[in-house]
């Protein structure tokens, strides 16, 4: 309040006259910049150091050779060397690794089986997705939260668990060729696990959730007067679901595929787990690559084409997202 | 008043079949007397006994549990930071990176993320073990935890700190005594996420982790790769246990509050 | 006419016209860009104390942001804000005697009612009996001693509205910015709203700026009105004056409703000498308007427009007598709203003219109907002659 006081009684002492020549008033307020540089700088020296500079780690050893040491791969920097070190270092780049992995085929089956592996689960994901994610948008208002929340639950239980649980159902004398042999529907037990098969039901089982709620999402946005209107102009149910409900819910579709494809490429529990020998996916070739080959500079070139790989998904998905938002805003 | 259709009751129920039974399944297998996992021999508990005497599950899961506290809040506070540099800091030099590198781990695969942390500690000369897999799980947590938590400061009425600000609170005393509270559900959820993420994680922490600190998902995996074991059904049982206590009982308090909430607000209209 | 209890209440309070008077807050060319888009523009105003001014004017014309302005939520470009002697625009929000009333009322939903109140209180570190007495008298200034201890969420609309006034009050501000305060209410709360702001404004003595889109609100509260359009002030004047004699075609369409003519000036009327005549159409006769007393003449064939209220306009089916401006046409349409009628008038050139009566018999034995010949006609004193 004395801040008051001041200007008003400091009233009687202004002159009728005309005031100071408008000049621009600008405040800066040292203590706010400094706190948010602060708050800038955190979490971005953070990321930085944790995220960027390894990445850069991975790409500069992807260039390097393999080496039986600690670490395993040649030319290091030392420090101490200073500047003739790195230019040592870097004149023993080479990109004899990736020459490598175009010459093995491994890697290029990896990759395309990873691609494809990917490309069919999402598929799958979305035949399965889709009835549930508009059945859950069409179903009483009241149930829908509940619903809801069991979509979602799987997703907080561990990842791992879920894989394992498939274990004990699919393999020889699993429960599912049990029951199928009780029902007397095979009489000899079916080989699933260990089988690409197992890796399709794998990853569409742990992914679902990925797919149903973006669906879910622009579904239940839907307006039911428009398939009203629909059929009102002539339109059977059916016809009226493909032309109105189908393209509507676009954008639902492209997110739910884009989100189990991307992490589908690079996954290693799934195909570790219940793959095969023969199941090739890029994720589990690195992994063996670094922890059973201990061939640190192959498995860096190999991240660095699995990013490459998912460069262009991500891009292509981070670009819907945009559109998306800027139509909602 | 909607009813459910015989499409949509058909394929609901087969759609959570398919996610709940291998659950159910291994629940109950777990109840399982005889040690072949796929016949039934009975009721017991002793595989939970079993557990509990596991002197390495048992080590495994205080690190584990460890882990996640610590993480889980480091993860937070860091993420509530990469939250407000998004949604308020306005324009500087580098938030183009800035938010890719939040983004990015969201979508990176998690063996890249796992080796390329693992060649840091490596040419850092860092010792692996516990500490390091803090670093890695906060890392990827706090992208987590900044895109739910700026998603709350998205739609935040910025006229209410104004109105802080208006009635003589400075920009701290806003925050913490307006926007925090106001967002406080938004940074539990992600405290929630960053430590169930913590808690499931097993690549990035296989990579990142060194001797004497070996997590839960880890020792699992390490047993799984055995072959189906009625001590890991039993195991596993109590973690979706646990952590589908904890989701469901969340929501429900969500949920009751809401409710609660909306019949206030009906009433206030109603005596108004 | 006017129903400020400031100007109406017969206490002649008009501080704007006394020259020795000093204003409590001084806008000197300011000025406010948002990029290339100015939003205020070049805009000088004084607002006095005890003052209930409002701000009136489309959306987007720059009302809000001079009250953000006001506030300390943005800072003018160029140009500067002055209170009393002091720069405005060194002080912080947090630190201005300045309030502000959301449109939103922003309250703080973790918060309950005393809490809100006491918000502002806290911040300075009163001592503690000293916020608890000052939270109970502006309780009970708006009415909510039953609802103190409640959250935002469990109040209706009115209710909000008045903790929204009472947690802006409580500081004592030198002056109140209320942002579209009763924007978010009915129609009929909303009246009523009206007249109890007047009569805490009164009583605290308080200096009120509010900004409105309604101008009706405007005309009910303030004591002067300022109606903005892109970032400039149009008009600034009493309620009365602004209605009676707007300074231009946009003022006089902004508030209310209508009928404006254009013409070129002929020449003062042969019998009165502060009438003059204005040549509209070759065919008719020169409308007459009379001009406030020190007001020159304007030049012979000038271009000028002369704006006329409907409710000034009667209509007639007989040659009416002893009226200044008449025109013949036909009725083209009706509107009833209840209390009145408007009816809309095709003149022989063309021209509509609009002619509001009050309803004062049952609508069945209303003399006048579409497709009648009528007359409308008003008086030289019923209309203003329009510069722009």
């Amino acid at each position: 309040m004395s801040e008051l006081s001041n200007i008003t009684e400091g009233a009687g002492l202004m002159t009728n006259g005309q005031p100071d020549s408008p000049k621009t008033q600008r405040r800066m307020s040292l203590p706010k910049n400094w706190g948010r540089c602060l708050l800038i700088l955190v979490p971005y020296i953070w990321l930085l150091v944790l995220f960027l500079v390894p990445f850069i780690i991975v790409v500069k050893i992807s260039l390097s050779d393999t080496a039986i040491a600690m670490p395993p791969y040649v030319p290091t920097f030392a420090w101490s060397e200073g500047w003739t070190g790195f230019w040592n270092m870097i004149s023993g780049w080479d990109l004899e690794n990736f020459t490598w992995l175009m010459e093995d085929d491994l890697y290029w089956k990896s990759y395309l089986s990873s691609l494809e592996i990917a490309v069919v689960s999402s598929l799958l994901a979305l035949l399965i997705g889709y009835p549930i994610a508009y059945s859950m948008a069409r179903a009483p208002s009241e149930w829908r939260p509940t619903l809801l929340m069991l979509i979602i639950l799987p997703f907080w239980t561990s990842f791992l668990i879920r894989v394992y649980a498939w274990i004990g159902i699919l393999k020889k004398e699993g429960l599912l060729n049990m029951a199928l042999m009780h029902l007397g529907i095979i009489d000899d037990p079916l080989t699933i696990l260990n089988t690409d098969i197992a890796v399709y039901i794998g990853i569409v089982y742990s992914y679902l959730p990925f797919m149903v709620l973006p669906l879910y999402s622009s579904l239940e946005k839907m307006d039911d007067s428009l398939l009203e209107a629909a059929t009102d102009l002539g339109c059977s149910p059916f016809k009226a679901f493909w032309l109105i409900t189908v393209p509507l819910s676009m954008p639902g579709i492209l997110a739910g595929c884009f989100l189990v494809f991307i992490p589908a490429v690079g996954e290693f529990v799934i195909p570790d787990l219940l793959g095969g020998s023969n199941t090739l996916m890029i994720g589990k070739t690195l992994w063996v690559e670094f922890f059973s080959n201990r061939d640190w500079p192959v498995a860096s070139a190999v991240a660095v084409i699995l990013l490459i790989l998912l460069v262009v998904p991500i891009v292509l998905f981070q670009r819907q997202q945009e559109k998306q938002q800027e139509k909602g805003a | 008043m909607r009813r459910f259709s015989f499409f949509n009751a058909s394929a609901l129920t087969l759609g959570f079949a398919f996610l709940y039974l291998p659950i159910v399944l291994l629940i109950i297998f777990s109840f399982n007397e005889s040690r072949l996992v796929t016949v039934w021999g009975g009721f017991s508990t002793k595989w939970y006994s079993a557990v509990f005497a596991n002197k390495g599950f048992m080590d495994a899961a205080w690190v584990t549990v460890r882990v996640g506290l610590v993480s889980a809040t480091l993860a937070t506070i860091l993420g509530t930071m990469a939250a407000l540099v998004l949604v308020r800091a306005g324009r500087f030099p580098g938030k183009t990176l800035f938010s890719g590198m939040v983004y990015a781990p969201l979508v990176m695969p998690e063996v890249i993320t796992g080796l390329s942390l693992l060649l840091l500690f490596v040419s850092l000369d860092f010792d692996r073990g516990f500490w390091t897999v803090i670093l890695a799980h906060v890392t990827f947590s706090m992208c987590y935890s900044a895109v739910v938590i700026s998603s709350r400061l998205v739609t935040f009425d910025m006229s209410l700190e104004e109105a802080a600000m208006d009635l003589g609170a400075s920009r701290m005393a806003t925050f913490f005594q307006i926007t925090v509270p106001i967002i406080l559900p938004s940074i539990v959820s992600a405290w929630l996420l960053s430590f169930t993420l913590s808690l499931d994680d097993l690549v990035i922490a296989s990579f990142t982790s060194g001797p004497g600190a070996t997590t839960l998902p880890m020792k699992i995996y390490s047993q799984v790769r055995l072959g189906v074991t009625p001590e890991i059904n039993a195991l596993s049982t109590i973690l979706v246990v646990l952590v589908s206590t904890g989701v469901i009982a969340a929501s429900l308090l969500t949920k009751r509050r809401e409710v609660q909430r909306r019949r206030e607000e009906r009433a206030a209209v109603a005596g108004g | 006419m006017n129903g400020s209890p400031n100007s109406g209440s017969g206490c002649n309070f008009a501080p704007w016209s006394d020259p020795k008077e000093k204003p409590l807050i001084r806008f000197d060319a300011v000025t406010k860009k948002f990029g290339d888009f100015v939003a205020i523009d070049n805009l000088n105003l004084k607002i006095y104390e005890r003052e209930f001014f409002a701000l009136l004017g489309p959306s987007g014309c720059g009302k809000t942001t001079l009250m953000r302005m006001l506030a300390g939520f943005e800072q003018p470009t160029m140009g500067s804000i002055m209170m009393r002697q002091q720069h405005l625009t060194d002080i912080p929000p947090h630190r201005r005697p300045v309030n502000m009333m959301f449109q939103s009322y922003a309250l703080f939903p973790h918060m309950s009612v005393e809490q809100n109140i006491a918000f502002g209180l806290k911040q300075e570190k009163r001592p503690k009996a000293e916020i608890k007495d000052r939270v109970e008298e502006m309780i009970a200034l708006v009415q909510l001693q039953a609802f103190a201890k409640r959250k935002p969420h469990q109040l209706s609309g009115g209710q909000r509205q008045r903790v929204a006034l009472a947690r802006s009050l409580a500081k004592k501000p030198k002056l109140l910015l209320l942002d579209e305060p009763l924007g978010a209410l009915d129609r009929k709360l909303r009246e009523q709203t009206q007249f109890e702001l007047m009569t805490i404004q009164e009583k605290l003595g308080t200096t009120f700026v509010i900004v409105t889109h309604d101008q009706e609100e405007a005309m009910t509260v303030a004591s002067r009105i300022a109606l903005m359009d892109q970032g400039k002030l149009v008009q600034v004047s009493t309620p009365r004056e602004i209605y009676e004699t707007p300074n231009s075609r946009y003022v006089a369409d902004f508030l209310g409703d209508v009928n404006i003519i254009g013409g070129h000036i002929l020449g003062p009327d042969d019998k009165e000498d502060d009438i003059v005549q204005l040549a509209w159409h070759e065919d008719y006769a020169p409308l007459r308007i009379r001009l406030p007393q020190p007001v020159s003449f304007p030049e012979k064939g000038t271009e000028r427009w002369v704006a006329v209220r409907p409710e000034k306009v009667r209509i007639t089916k007989e040659y009416p007598t002893d009226t200044h401006n008449i025109l013949k046409g036909k009725v083209l349409d009706i509107a009833y709203t209840g209390n009145i009628s408007t009816y809309h008038v095709e003149t022989e050139d063309g021209q509509i003219i609009k002619s509001q009566e009050a309803n004062l018999e049952h609508l069945h034995r209303r003399a006048i109907t579409w497709d009648d010949e009528v007359y409308v006609h008003w008086r030289a004193g019923g209309c203003v002659l329009l510069e722009r």
